[in-house]
């Protein structure tokens, strides 16, 4: 396995870890009833700030590991896979961002999901575009992860 | 049945007093498991590092690669 392609596993197990535990905080405040704005905010300080001090130790953990490769730079095959990740990934965010649009266009479409979050109109397009984004990021890792298992 | 690319890399490096994929890979300046793909025939090379290659062997591309 590659430099690059161990890294790409890493940063996706760390994406999956942090937002799994977004999610869930959501899902049991909101199954509690006790979902505010405040809570959401602590909720995405720490998203914010376990990101950064995960991936400063992912990176610090792999040049240990793998001191050797650590200044490798990206190939032509590293670089056409990243673009094929980030291929995949940009449809979503695409899908994601007509979705939000529309939410603020019309509210009634997706009342539903206002009246389950029970927050501000805006919190709900926050949490649409957070879950496009998060689902973009791991589209592009996997489908990173996808070509360089398989080959292309 | 459709064509594919294949190549002879393998036995070429075998040829070149079996020589490494990592050293080959330092040559044409792509990753040892840029090379692994090549040579198992799950990655096309550039027609540069496929040149690259080539000449690294002092064979024509033909004999390195082989569209069949």
């Amino acid at each position: 396995m590659s430099y690059k392609e161990r890294s790409i596993w890493v940063s996706l197990a760390i994406t999956l870890y942090i937002w799994f535990n977004y999610f869930s905080e959501l899902y049991w405040a909101i199954q509690q009833d006790s979902l505010t704005i405040s809570s959401m905010k602590s909720a995405l300080f720490t998203v914010v700030t376990m990101t950064i001090a995960l991936e400063i130790l992912h990176h610090i953990v792999i040049a240990i590991i793998d001191n050797k490769n650590t200044n490798y730079d990206e190939d032509e095959r590293d670089k056409q896979i990243s673009l094929l990740g980030s291929q995949s990934a940009y449809y979503l965010l695409s899908f994601t961002t007509i979705a939000a649009v529309l939410h603020l266009l019309f509210p009634l479409m997706s009342q539903g999901l206002v009246d389950i979050l029970n927050l501000p109109s805006e919190y709900a397009i926050i949490n649409i575009i957070i879950f496009g984004a998060l689902t973009a990021e791991v589209t592009k890792f996997s489908t990173q992860i996808f070509y360089y298992r398989r080959g292309f | 049945m459709a064509k594919r690319i294949t190549n002879n890399i393998r036995r070429l490096r075998f040829d070149a007093d079996e020589m490494t994929q990592q050293m080959l890979a330092d040559v044409v300046g792509v990753s040892r498991q840029t090379i692994v793909a090549i040579e198992k025939g799950k990655y096309s090379p550039s027609l540069e590092v496929a040149f690259k290659i080539a000449e690294y062997f002092n064979v024509p591309l033909e004999v390195v690669f082989q569209y069949q």
